[in-house]
């Protein structure tokens, strides 16, 4: 295939195109989030392996451990991380249900205005960002107010 | 949020230039128009080719919305230039660009090559078990509306390229198939007369194939003809993954020939509607 | 039928990780509530010890570390691979993101019998 071979100023969009594109709906910035927070829980469960790896260094080397995990710093990114996982959970099914073609409706002729798969699917996105949401700051609340 | 005022007034056209023979990178022009109720973009390049800028180049033909040849980025959204009333925009100023995720020729020109190698990559014909019935037919395929209508909707696309302008995976990925490829791959995929899955298979189970979808949805929302290739795309996704266990569509369900004969009974035998017309 | 198989493995792990992780967040974060100790005293040395002795917990980290490392280093090679690579370079994304995983499973693995077979004291 050709497609490597450019004829013409190059227009494409490049990396800025995933954050940016044009003035699309919100389905496309939650593929956005869905990438970041999926790069930063696999970056924490790399760490995280390699972390609680350090148990085998004995008793002591895993209570200092422990010691700095528990402080503030540690706290917060361990909120950040767990905002993260609950976004990437709750997209991620409604991803494994659409991504096999459920939920989206069956194809008919379109007859203007036209709908969309991605429009018909939107109130099921909607509950699941407000659910999401609602995890999210109750998970919050039992860390910062005890 | 802008209003829609439909008064005609001056309106301000940032357009992208760029002459491959003079410039290394592209730059935006302005121009001033007078805009009336119901005048298109494609309206409007042309009185501002005629007015004040007579070097502007871009592609249109039927000025209607079914060649697909107007495709230009207006007011970052991918629009066909004739589908879209300048008015309704709603902005004093209107920004127009060529389509991105294709290389620029010139002005808003876009190589639509891209768009033509991927369509024809996935195989964009009916491929039967007998093949020489598509040459040499000896009847009618049997379809049934129930059989048309799992795949027509695909059958409308134009091939005007906005929804790979849209795709945030086109943005990087230049080998991807991106969703014209991809819709119209299931389009014959899904088609009862076809039973060409694994003919199809080695360009889309391939890693630039469907699951490089991540369903942004920006390609429905852009597709100027109700398409919704976002729709085909996972649809692919469960006709693969079916096949791969075993549900595939069997040979032996493709439609069958119908032989003419059988055709013309009965055409015959249905009775037809009475005269309107006196001879 | 490759790619369709890579990625069907990639959905079949999100119903085991929901479940895994939703157990071992139960275990780290929410000790007070089904286990009646602090968060602290089940994160000590001993109590974990005390927590991996048991065939179950082995068998399940080990399915979770399987599952989580394979979906997410799935995602991460489609992120990479989507750059406009050549395929040399694709083909050393692939090998070394495999790579990669293979040598976390085997630390996490290694790791988590070690839990399995510790004893305290010698």
């Amino acid at each position: 295939m050709n497609t490597n071979k450019p004829t013409g100023y190059n227009n494409r969009l490049g990396l800025k195109g995933w954050a940016y594109g044009g003035r699309y709906g919100f389905e496309r910035y939650l593929y956005l989030g869905h990438r970041l927070s999926g790069l930063g829980l696999v970056a924490y469960m790399v760490l995280h392996i390699i972390e609680t790896a350090n148990r085998i260094r004995g008793e002591q080397a895993w209570a200092g451990l422990m010691a700095l995990f528990a402080s503030a710093p540690f706290k917060v990114i361990e909120y950040l991380l767990f905002a993260a996982a609950v976004f990437h959970a709750f997209n991620g099914v409604r991803l494994m249900i659409t991504e096999l073609g459920f939920f989206l409706g069956k194809p008919k002729e379109p007859v203007y205005p036209y709908s969309t798969s991605v429009m018909r699917h939107r109130p099921l996105t909607y509950i699941i960002m407000v659910l999401a949401g609602l995890i999210i700051l109750l998970g919050g609340s039992s860390l910062f107010f005890k | 949020m802008a209003q829609k005022n439909s008064t005609p007034r001056d309106i301000t056209f940032r357009v992208r230039r760029f002459d491959p023979d003079s410039d290394t990178a592209p730059s935006w022009e302005e121009y001033r128009l007078n805009v009336t109720e119901g005048m298109t973009v494609l309206e409007a390049l042309h009185e501002l080719k005629a007015q004040q800028a007579p070097t502007l180049a871009w592609r249109s033909s039927c000025r209607m919305g079914v060649c697909g040849s107007c495709g230009m980025f207006i007011n970052n959204l991918p629009q066909l230039a004739c589908q879209t009333q300048v008015l309704h925009l709603g902005t004093d100023v209107v920004t127009v660009a060529p389509l991105p995720n294709y290389p620029n020729v010139k002005d808003l020109v876009p190589n639509l090559e891209p768009l033509i190698e991927k369509h024809a990559a996935i195989k964009p014909f009916i491929i039967h078990p007998k093949p020489q019935e598509m040459e040499e037919p000896t009847g009618e395929f049997l379809q049934t509306s129930e059989e048309r209508e799992a795949f027509s909707q695909f059958t409308y696309c134009i091939k005007c390229g906005l929804c790979l302008a849209a795709c945030p995976t086109v943005a990087t990925d230049p080998l991807f198939l991106g969703p014209q490829a991809l819709a119209q791959a299931y389009r014959y995929t899904v088609d009862n007369r076809d039973c060409g899955l694994q003919e199809r298979l080695e360009a889309i189970d391939a890693f630039h194939g469907p699951y490089q979808c991540h369903l942004a949805g920006a390609c429905s929302q852009a597709c100027p003809k109700g398409v919704d290739p976002a729709l085909g795309i996972q649809l692919l996704k469960r006709t693969l993954v079916l096949d791969s266990i075993g549900f595939g569509r069997k040979t032996s369900s493709v439609a069958k020939v119908s032989p003419l004969a059988d055709v013309v009974k009965a055409i015959e035998e249905f009775a037809p509607p009475p005269r309107t017309v006196n001879q | 039928m490759r790619e369709t198989r890579l990625w069907s493995l990639h959905l079949l792990a999100i119903p085991i990780i929901a479940v895994l992780l939703g157990m071992h967040f139960a275990v780290m974060h929410y000790a007070p509530v089904f286990y009646g100790m602090s968060v602290e005293e089940a994160r000590s040395f001993e109590v974990m010890i005390e927590r991996g002795r048991s065939v179950a917990q082995l068998v399940l980290y080990i399915l979770l570390l399987a599952a989580g490392l394979y979906h997410g280093l799935y995602g991460v090679r489609g992120i990479l691979r989507e750059l406009p690579l050549t395929p040399a370079l694709a083909k050393t994304v692939d090998i070394g993101i495999l790579l990669f995983g293979l040598f976390i499973f085997a630390l996490g693995t290694y790791v988590t019998w070690w839990t399995f077979s510790y004893r305290i004291g010698g």
